[in-house]
């Protein structure tokens, strides 16, 4: 978008392309119904949070800086924890750590598997059929419970988890990226192009990528939610980075204090990760499921038949 | 024939592969199960064996052989039935496995049933309301609720119904040191003590049996045939079940088994949650203490129940709808 002149030179079908891409999903945002916009403006909302968390925590989440199991109040907003840290503080940096293994995973997976499913597709051959076969048995093996035995053995930091949810994740958008090129591929107007001397290269990001990639948004915004689940549910088995401040994590901590369930710190040591996680999440569906509707109409159909 | 074939040799393509990330990962990975290494003390392993009694250990478990033959002793003694001895507590895994598999069926077996006989009651009630206020709140309701995880669901269960309203144990499958009068009060309790994970694990599952059975509804009574029951003057109550509803069902059923899988993948988190004591909070504590044949086993039994759920779909599927191309 903001591309300086030099840049747009150099690759001016490739930038004007993807500015139509993004015109698309600009225009769609702008028909979002009134549960998307929520969606959006909650996210936002996170990310203002995970952006600007060390000015807006008041306190560092991972130093003591009052009584342990502080009440909610003037100085700690949330109350504090077992050892003292600041709860809002926690949530905060926590928004980092779910946003940052959210998009981290989903871009990865998500356009890296697509673009894999493209090439496969578009090229034929031997490379697609193995691949196809490689996308059965990722898809078929399970992947929560393999999820935890992998992470119990690799040991527990963020790499690791962001390496597994990726690991298990690029395989859906392959298959669809995959399926979407080859129904696009024996589309007339490509046959045509093709006829007139276009090459593969210009095929592939002219007529191919713009058609493929809004089915790819969606899953992105899919596996998102998928990694901060994954994430949440790993840390909340005690199987996350014990240094990093996420939402999983303070679950983890608060379910594993004795009597939590028997004394009233659940009410602000459980609660607020757990809502943080649920509102994020909801948001998060609400925006993919605005954006599928708006996006392409067929698309839904599509995917319930495949 | 041929497709049964295909979906039969990728089954045991991927359960090959199963078997080899089971057996080789806990092997590539650093420490072993004689020594403990402390998060406090960076790089250094405390002592707990001298190393004559751990080579005598390494020995004893067969840990000191090469990874081709420990693989191929790994398959021979699967092929038996034998999963090795758990190094945590000396029990055979075969064992344990035994004592705690029937608490996760027992709660996989409730929701599936719970959430299918729900599910397929809402989803008709829905369609019979298509586009009415009924509808449309249950399936904003409904597709909300969806996007919860499964543990989140539990934690705010475990919280409204335990910890408020002090209706249900908070942790177990049954009161401990009970003494049951008969039959009937030992299921009681048992029932009692499930109630909460299967209502969690019945939730995570119900929108998807719901939209599957509304939307098949709606397809299905477009049809010529309801059209055709209608005009030769059958009340609306017979249409819906002998004609509608029987055609829409066959979709939900075939579900049934990709369900089962889902539910004991997700029976993990949630077994942990209720402290319900099945494959899942074994697995957990297995992990904690590294105990590879445990771990190995329990994902083993869960992983081949999923794909044996899937296989059996695929097969039923194909059976059932022979214009099915997987």
């Amino acid at each position: 978008m903001f591309a300086d002149d030099e840049t747009r030179s150099t690759f001016p079908g490739l930038l004007s392309d993807l500015q139509a891409a993004l015109d698309r999903i600009r225009a769609g945002i702008a028909k979002f119904s009134i549960e998307g916009k929520i969606g959006l403006f909650g996210l936002c909302i996170f990310v203002v949070m995970a952006l600007f968390a060390p000015m807006i925590s008041g306190h560092p989440p991972d130093e003591i800086t009052g009584d342990s199991l502080e009440r909610p109040g003037a100085e700690h907003i949330l109350g504090t924890d077992e050892l003292g840290m600041d709860i809002w503080a926690q949530i905060c940096y926590g928004a980092r750590m779910s946003l940052l293994i959210g998009l981290v995973v989903a871009s990865v997976a998500g356009f890296g598997g697509g673009a894999i499913g493209i090439l496969a597709a578009y090229r034929g051959g031997l490379a697609d059929q193995i691949l196809m076969r490689v996308i059965d048995v990722t898809m078929a093996l399970p992947s929560l419970p393999l999820l935890i035995v992998i992470s119990a053995f690799m040991g527990p930091s963020i790499a690791n988890v962001i390496f597994i949810l990726i690991l298990f994740g690029w395989a859906r958008p392959a298959r669809i990226a995959r399926s979407q090129t080859l129904s696009v591929k024996t589309h007339a107007y490509i046959v045509a192009a093709r006829n007139y001397g276009a090459g593969s290269w210009y095929l592939l990001r002219r007529h191919i990528f713009p058609e493929v990639l809004p089915i790819l948004f969606v899953l992105v915004i899919g596996i998102t939610s998928h990694a901060i689940v994954a994430e949440a549910g790993l840390a909340f088995l005690g199987l996350g980075d014990p240094t990093s401040k996420s939402w999983g994590m303070m679950l983890n901590y608060a379910t594993s204090f004795r009597s939590i369930y028997f004394t009233p710190y659940w009410q602000w040591w459980l609660i607020p990760p757990l809502v943080a996680l649920i509102a994020l999440l909801l948001c998060l569906a609400f925006i993919g499921r605005d954006l599928e509707r708006v996006l392409d109409p067929k698309l839904r159909a599509r995917r319930g038949a495949e | 024939m041929r497709d049964n074939r295909a979906i039969i040799s990728r089954f045991l393509l991927t359960l090959m592969i199963l078997l080899a990330i089971n057996f080789f990962l806990p092997r590539m990975m650093p420490g072993d199960p004689f020594s403990l290494t402390s998060s406090d003390v960076q790089g250094e392993d405390i002592v707990i064996m001298t190393e004559a009694q751990r080579a005598y250990y390494m020995e004893y478990y067969g840990l000191d052989r090469p990874l081709h033959e420990q693989f191929i002793i790994y398959l021979k003694n699967l092929a038996g039935g034998d999963l090795g001895k758990s190094i945590s507590n000396k029990m055979a895994v075969g064992d344990m496995i035994r004592i705690h598999l029937p608490w996760t069926i027992l709660i996989v077996f409730g929701a599936t049933v719970i959430s299918t006989i729900v599910g397929v009651l809402l989803g008709t009630l829905s369609a019979r309301n298509q586009k009415k206020g009924v509808d449309r709140f249950m399936m904003a309701g409904l597709i909300a609720f969806a996007e919860i995880p499964s543990f989140l669901l539990g934690l705010i269960l475990l919280l409204i119904f335990v910890v408020q309203l002090r209706l249900f144990p908070i942790a177990g499958a049954v009161t401990p040191f009970a003494d049951y009068g008969s039959v009937w009060s030992m299921a009681g309790d048992v029932a009692y003590h499930a109630v909460l994970p299967v209502l969690t694990l019945s939730l995570t599952q119900l929108t998807g049996v719901y939209l599957l059975t509304r939307n098949t509804l709606i397809t299905v009574t477009t049809k010529d045939y309801i059209r055709t029951a209608r005009a030769k003057g059958l009340g609306e109550r017979v249409v819906w079940t002998r004609h509608a509803l029987r055609n829409a069902l066959l979709p939900v059923v075939t579900r049934t088994g990709f369900m089962i899988g889902a539910l004991m993948g997700g029976s993990v988190l949630v077994e942990t949650v209720f402290s319900y004591p099945g494959l899942g909070m074994t697995l957990r504590s297995a992990v904690i203490a590294r105990d590879y044949p445990l771990i190995q086993g329990i994902l083993l039994v869960i992983a081949v129940s999923i794909l044996i759920c899937n296989l059996a779909v695929d097969l039923i599927y194909k059976r059932l709808d022979p214009r099915v191309v997987i």
